[in-house]
């Protein structure tokens, strides 16, 4: 193998450059428009445009035109279509994966399943479709052959919800998979995602790299990975750990894979899901987890060496669990503001040293919702669990990226938890609990500080920013954040509270706000001040003294603004009107006025009809609050 | 008596203290139970963050207006702060009501103070911000706050002509504003009520029941919403005192910029510790001492080009920088004498030639007396001197460090020489000519009465007419009895003198100078 593309972007084609890099593989990334100036783009040897990293014959023209002899997928876009798969076969070019005819077997979940009871693997409980409701043992889980990703799944907990579910799930497949096939198994409620992770050489060779337990999960997008899992019994390792290996080998598998089991806490039964037939994001948790004849291995050099043709260079036995390791996912979204999508320019990015960072993310970029709004992984290692955990917790405080909400500081809460401390996180553990966000009030104290440290810096003119008082102290400075915050630098006070400045640099504080230690990344804006502490950002934004202008909500009277003719009244008292719709019209000096309802309520009167002439302050339309409203 | 300067910044520094607390304690806690804030922490939100302020005369009326001698603290800082500071980049000239000293009222030095602030504004080209909280005219003294040129109406007088100008006048209404008051905002160029706060009406509820017998509310007659709503005396409505001086803050933020004032040097500290001046100048008035060592501590390096070192000593003239704006010092160092005189007008008109502005450091006891010097023409000396200052049109500044008696104090650009600003050291004396000398003189014309009528004057008898005539100019000398009166536009710690000067260059760089023409030097 000499020349390897990467048909991905990211932190995932970073990744594999950095270990191709290494190997002496020349590398060519590929890349979309929005993609132009990535990371990932600079740091291959040689960078083509594709008009998307799901165009398959855009994606093997690449690979063709640079003469790669390899291609990787990375995880998602192509990387489990077996139509890609095929594509590069058919050009000569060798995939870093499985075949396509494994990656067609174990895509389907219905396929998979009857593999995995071929090879002797547990599966969840499942029904025929024929199966009349009364004799479904509820809850069940209702879901896609062709999914992935929690669409077209739907949990039905009673048999009269059944029905409604199982159409629902239908059309959700049908738009998402264009295949409506369903399948109907126990649901599991409190289960633990366990996922093997292993690998097979062309030879028939066939290990497994231990487990790792995903049960973080949101709305099935995992949070937080570790190695090896923390509740399970040697029993139930060597369950999944040999049912995997069994699995791989009657599929026939190639390369690295993951065999994906749930494991139901009640009854410590572990059932097989699915497997996915690529590199996982998590990968690297194994890779701090594992040594391989004592050293920590690559999962992407191991990758390389298969897809070459290479025998696997160790044996199951070579293969130890060495301490564990914790991995959080860094995404640009608003975790305590309904998890939404969050994009902008990622002004200023700090990844923690103490740590293993896979990111692509650095200061200046601008992050779109185009792709998956994955923004990097922090993994931290440590000799038990608990050293791993505080080992993240700190890089997690750490991490800073100013510009968007990312949920670094959710990840943080999380990991300091007392339920993720004692291993309590189930799947479906933070779609039943809310985390609480972190508060904001020593966040505001470093903003303050930093601003007041700011304004201190003007000097060298009578009138210098020093506070200066004839014959009297110096004036502490008034920080107007959010709210007015007073900082008394020199006597190490804000608003009361004493402060005491222990360093700062770029961008940086640390200070012992009552005798705690805070460290925090702030940037001062003109009109706001955006702080980074214990991953949360939070954003400081000075009151606009004219935001609350314009005409203010009165009573809820509209009268005529000038004389005029009344065009339209387009309703009847006693109707309920939106803030904003239109009542009627009047037409005055040649123009066409909208009389709108200045707030959601009723109309309770109307004070002239179409046709009519009115006085400048006539009384057209009268609306009442709605009680609801 | 080296010590004896701290122990004098220390009185100033407690008698400051006391006054800007403002009214009586319970007159505080009312104001800030109703939702409003202190004068002092308006202007404190007012400013930028960090901004200096340049208070001015903040002991005005110190010991006056009290029920006896000891209630020196009746109206503090006569119920109005004034002075500069920087608001929105840009500095202002702030003129705030203090609404718990006697609800704010104008007592006759609240009116001269309001006036002095207007000057600052109009010499030196300042915006003008009024916080208006006032119930108006203090009626008892109405004779002497109403009718005269330089009384209250004065001040909408100024607010016209200061507009017309084109220095911006922005009123903010946080309380009453009654009656003359009511022009404040509505002579304002844009203006900021609190809602149920501020109140503008040119007779009050009572007033208005006597005159008409109509029943009306002070929100009803002259209230926020009223005035932003309907009558269009106001221009915005805030929601409180925090919102309205925002929103005064963002109405300084859309004026033009101002002339360029930076100064055009780089800043150098002074080399001999500034700190020594404590030490170098005695409190004794009587003492002398050489003034350069003061010098040396104000200005930039400690480096003074001295103009005719050798030539009218005991006037020490030459070129400096101070916060890298380039000054003429003018400073005594001893009584002035015909050569002193010459020099100084020399050097007076070489800075206005080069539109060099002048700091004088005043510390006289007046023009050498006596056959020889009068025979020799040293009043025609003097004149040369008092012309060159009265017509100087470079921006002037006078501090007094120590006695300032007679006419060196016209010479040395006192009061009525319009320095843009003047301050004093806690040292200084200021009269006519000294206590002793006056009783000296008074003693002699009285002993020579009686002495033509024959009678006969004892030294008991004689002492006892001259010593309260000494214990008079003892008090009124003070500098206390002087910034209370706005003689001066604050009493000031020694080592602020650079602070203050350098301020003072800021504020005065923004107005342009003219070119200079002189009155006729008796030659």
């Amino acid at each position: 193998m000499q020349t390897l593309l990467i048909a991905n972007r990211g932190e995932i084609a970073l990744r594999v450059i950095r270990t191709a890099r290494e190997l002496g593989i020349r590398t060519v990334a590929v890349f979309t428009d929005l993609d132009l100036h990535a990371p990932h783009v600079r740091a291959a040897d040689e960078a083509l445009p594709v008009s998307s990293y799901l165009d398959v014959d855009a994606v093997v023209d690449a690979a063709r035109t640079a003469g790669a002899d390899a291609v990787h997928p990375g995880y998602g876009f192509l990387s489990e279509r077996a139509v890609f798969a095929r594509a590069l076969a058919e050009a000569g070019i060798t995939l870093v994966g499985p075949s396509a005819e494994v990656m067609d077997a174990m895509g389907r979940k219905d396929a998979a399943r009857e593999i995995a009871v071929a090879a002797g693997v547990p599966v969840v409980p499942s029904y025929s479709l024929d199966t009349p409701v009364t004799e479904l043992a509820f809850p069940v889980l209702v879901k896609a052959a062709a999914g992935g990703g929690g669409k077209g799944m739907r949990v039905v907990r009673s048999a009269d919800e059944y029905d409604e579910a199982l159409a629902a799930a239908r059309r959700e497949a049908m738009s998402a998979f264009g295949d409506d096939t369903m399948l109907v198994e126990k649901y599991v409620e409190r289960g633990r995602h366990i996922e093997v992770q292993v690998l097979a050489d062309v030879h028939g060779n066939v290990v497994h790299l231990f487990e790792r337990d995903c049960s973080s999960q949101r709305r099935h997008q995992k949070v937080l990975e570790e190695a090896p899992a923390p509740t399970i019994s040697a029993a139930v390792r060597e369950l999944v750990t040999g049912s995997a290996v069994a699995l791989a080998r009657q599929v026939g598998y190639t390369n690295a894979g993951t065999v994906e089991f749930l494991l139901d806490t009640a009854t410590d039964e572990a059932y097989f899901l699915e497997m996915n037939t690529r590199l996982q994001v998590e990968h690297p948790v194994t890779e701090l987890a594992v040594t391989v004849n004592g050293e920590h291995p690559d999962l992407v050099a191991l990758q390389l060496a298969v897809a070459d043709g290479e025998s696997l260079p160790f044996r199951q036995d070579d293969v130890a669990i060495a301490g564990h390791a914790i991995e959080a996912r860094v995404y640009a979204e608003d975790a305590f503001g309904g998890f939404l999508p969050q994009a902008g320019t990622a002004r200023l990015v700090h990844w923690p040293a103490a740590a293993r960072v896979d990111a692509a993310l650095e200061s200046g970029q601008v992050v779109s919702t185009a792709y998956d709004p994955m923004l990097g992984k922090v993994i931290a290692h440590g000799r038990d669990r608990e050293s791993a955990r505080r080992a993240l917790v700190a890089a997690l405080d750490d991490t800073a990226i100013l510009g968007l909400t990312t949920n670094t500081g959710f990840l943080r809460v999380l990991a300091d938890s007392a339920e993720f401390r004692d291993a309590q996180i189930d799947t479906a553990w933070l779609d039943r609990n809310q985390v609480q966000p972190p508060g904001d009030d020593i966040p505001r104290v470093a903003a303050a500080w930093v601003r007041a440290m700011l304004v201190s810096r003007d000097t060298g003119h009578p009138f210098c920013s020093d506070g200066f008082r004839l014959g009297a102290a110096a004036a502490p400075v008034r920080v107007e954040l959010d709210r007015v915050v007073v900082v008394d630098r020199q006597r190490g006070r804000v608003d009361g509270v004493p402060v005491t400045e222990l360093g700062s640099s770029d961008h940086s504080i640390a200070l012992e706000v009552d005798d705690e230690r805070v460290q925090a990344v702030v940037d001062v804006g003109a009109h706001a001040v955006e702080v980074v502490h214990q991953g949360q950002r939070h954003l400081f934004r000075r009151p606009d003294p004219f935001a609350g202008n314009g005409a203010a909500v009165g009573d809820g009277s509209l009268s005529a603004p000038m004389p005029g003719t009344v065009l339209s009244v387009s309703v009847a008292v006693g109707d309920a009107v939106e803030e904003g719709q239109t009542l009627g019209v009047l037409e005055a000096m040649k123009m066409e006025l909208a009389l709108k309802a200045p707030f959601t309520g009723v109309v309770a009167a109307i004070g002239a009809g179409v046709g009519d002439q009115v006085a400048m302050g006539a009384e057209l339309f009268v609306v009442e609050r709605s009680e609801d409203a | 008596m080296t010590g004896g300067m701290r122990g004098l910044v220390d009185e100033l520094r407690e008698r400051l203290a006391i006054v800007r607390e403002g009214g009586p304690e319970r007159a505080r806690k009312k104001h800030v139970d109703r939702g409003k804030m202190l004068v002092r922490d308006r202007i404190d939100a007012l400013l930028d963050p960090g901004s200096p302020f340049l208070e001015l005369s903040a002991l005005a009326a110190y010991g006056m207006y009290g029920e006896d001698e000891a209630d020196v603290n009746a109206v503090p800082s006569a119920s109005i702060v004034t002075g500069v500071g920087r608001v929105s980049g840009r500095l202002c000239v702030i003129v705030a009501n203090d609404a718990t000293v006697k609800g704010g009222t104008y007592y006759p030095m609240t009116v001269k103070k309001h006036l002095r602030a207007q000057e600052v504004a109009r010499a030196n080209r300042l915006p003008c911000i009024y916080l208006v909280d006032s119930g108006g005219a203090f009626l008892p003294m109405q004779d002497e706050v109403f009718p005269d040129k330089e009384h209250f109406g004065r001040i909408f007088f100024n607010q016209a002509n200061l507009s017309g100008d084109g220095i911006p006048q922005i009123a903010a209404v946080m309380g009453s504003c009654t009656a003359g008051g009511a022009y404040v905002p509505a002579m304002s160029d844009e203006t900021v009520i609190v809602k149920e706060q501020g109140t503008i009406f040119l007779g009050g509820p009572p007033l208005v029941k006597a005159a008409t017998g109509e029943v009306v509310t002070a929100e009803e007659l002259g209230g926020g919403d009223v005035h932003a709503r309907r009558s269009g005396v106001v221009d915005h409505l805030a929601e409180d005192d925090p919102h309205a001086l925002a929103i005064v803050r963002s109405i300084v933020d859309t004026l033009p910029a101002p002339r360029a004032t930076g100064a055009g040097h780089d800043v150098e500290e002074p080399i001999v510790d500034p700190a020594g001046l404590y030490d170098v100048v005695p409190t004794d008035t009587r003492t002398p001492y050489d003034v350069r060592e003061v010098v040396r501590r104000i200005v930039d390096g400690s480096r003074l080009h001295e103009f005719k070192a050798l030539y009218g000593e005991t006037l020490v003239c030459g070129f400096a920088r101070i916060w890298g704006h380039e000054v003429g010092i003018v400073a005594n160092n001893g009584i002035l004498f015909s050569e002193s005189s010459l020099k100084g007008a020399h050097f007076v008109e070489l800075c206005n030639q080069r539109r060099i502005p002048l700091v004088f450091l005043q510390n006289i006891s007046g023009f050498m007396v006596g056959r020889e010097y009068e025979n020799g023409g040293i009043a025609r000396d003097g004149a040369k001197l008092v012309t060159a200052v009265a017509c100087s049109v470079v921006p002037k500044f006078t501090v007094v460090i120590g006695g300032s008696f007679g006419a060196g104090n016209y010479g040395m650009c006192g009061r009525a020489y319009d320095p843009r600003f003047l301050w004093m050291w806690p040292n200084a004396r200021i009269s006519v000519m000294g206590g002793e000398q006056a009783a000296s003189v008074l003693a002699t014309v009285r002993r020579d009465g009686i002495e033509a009528r024959g009678g006969a004057w004892s030294a008991d008898e004689e002492e006892d007419f001259k010593s309260p005539i000494r214990e008079q100019y003892e008090h009124q000398g003070s500098p206390y009895y002087s910034t209370a009166r706005l003689w001066d536009d604050g009493i000031i710690d020694p080592l602020d003198t650079r602070r203050v000067l350098g301020m003072g260059l800021d504020i005065a760089a923004h107005a342009p100078v003219p070119e200079p023409s002189y009155g006729i030097f008796r030659m």
